[in-house]
């Protein structure tokens, strides 16, 4: 019964990229819109955390405003999926120019331009984050955090659609550091989504204002390490086009104090979040629990 | 000073970081060479935790891969050693 229900997923699955690959962009993002539409009505609890963590950053105190900026945030999601199906499409060489606007600081591109250096880039889930990871993998490959999907089929066939640029997913549940050291060793990048709710291996940092449980593994890594670290973030600024921002370098030399150096360079991390969400906040997931008190 | 008391020196330097880590309760009795890196509950993001730590106290850099690699704590005093502590 589960691998028939598993297939009829998969099937419908093939529709949507079927649908994604054929139909003018147009159509696809209205698509794209209507599903975003029904799961919003069907998904009762997202909307409120959604709606509750706008009023909690301060980006609106209104409730029927802030439902507004979690509606849009909605469609922003859906958007990413279908643009990220379609990025190795309007990613291609002769169309870049078109599509991306980068912002890169020399720092950042020095370090990208050499092959000796491997570079941590740490970004949030705004915009569209897919689209700025395969940007990057031109200078070199890309490894990053992935949930697996539950249906094996579908993780099949997404596995072979990101094999179209060179990412590298590192499974989430993959406790393991060694893998993201193997990427450093290799001069590689390694992309770390760290706005999610951080559990036990977080680190206490104001978020908007107010204290949220962040990830630790890009500050301990980079400190460890010595790899380059910077913040990112992609920034859509209209059908099919984007801006994707680098920060410079994060320079946090060793106070001897880690408590206090982790602290400084997430803190540091968090504000580049909170302005970039600012720009923009309809295309940030406010749908996530990122405040557990 | 001997190989011995360097041993043992840095066992206690070790012991000192891993207590000031509030993270992991071991049981302190039996801490010793032979103490598995699995019995005092560190996985391998509080590895890298400790080699900050251990930069700090002993002033020695342990490269975070070699690290990851060790059974027991006794591996760790070894390379230590090998580099000079």
């Amino acid at each position: 019964m589960k691998r028939i229900c598993q297939l009829a997923e998969y099937g419908f699955f093939r529709c949507v990229l079927f649908i994604c690959d054929t139909l003018p962009y147009s159509v696809t993002c209205l698509v794209a819109r209507g599903t975003a539409n029904l799961w919003w009505l069907v998904d009762k609890r997202r909307r409120i955390v959604a709606r509750d963590n706008i009023i909690r950053s301060g980006i609106e105190t209104d409730p029927k405003r802030a439902l507004a900026i979690a509606k849009k945030a909605c469609h922003n999601m859906a958007l990413v999926i279908v643009e990220s199906l379609r990025s190795t499409d309007f990613l291609s060489d002769d169309a870049i120019d078109q599509h991306l606007k980068i912002e890169i600081p020399d720092d950042v591109k020095a370090v990208l331009e050499d092959p000796e250096q491997s570079l941590i880039i740490a970004s949030g889930h705004y915009g569209n984050w897919e689209v700025a990871g395969h940007w990057v993998s031109r200078y070199k490959p890309v490894a990053g955090i992935t949930r697996a999907m539950n249906n094996p089929y579908i993780e099949g066939l997404v596995k072979k659609r990101k094999s179209r640029y060179r990412f590298r997913p590192i499974p989430k549940h993959d406790g393991n550091t060694g893998r993201f050291l193997e990427v450093l060793d290799n001069h590689e990048i390694l992309a770390l989504l760290f706005d999610q709710h951080a559990g036990e291996y977080g680190m206490m940092i104001d978020f908007f204002g107010h204290p949220a449980k962040t990830f630790k593994t890009a500050a301990i890594l980079h400190l460890v390490t010595r790899a380059p670290l910077c913040f990112a973030s992609c920034h859509r600024v209209g059908p099919m086009k984007f801006e994707i921002n680098f920060s410079p370098l994060i320079q946090q030399a060793r106070s001897g104090n880690k408590h206090e150096d982790i602290k400084a360079i997430l803190s540091s991390l968090n504000r580049d979040l909170e302005n970039t969400i600012r720009q923009d906040p309809t295309q940030y997931l406010w749908g996530h629990r990122r405040w557990r008190d | 000073m001997t190989d011995t008391s360097k041993q043992e020196t840095i066992l206690g330097q070790l012991r000192g970081i891993l207590e000031e880590s509030s993270s992991i309760e071991p049981d302190w009795d039996s801490f010793g060479p032979q103490s598995t890196i699995e019995s005092l509950g560190l996985d391998s993001l509080t590895i890298l935790d400790l080699l900050y730590d251990i930069e700090e106290v002993i002033g020695i850099h342990l490269e975070a891969k070699e690290v990851l690699n060790v059974t027991t704590v006794g591996e760790i005093i070894d390379m230590l050693v090998a580099k000079g502590a």
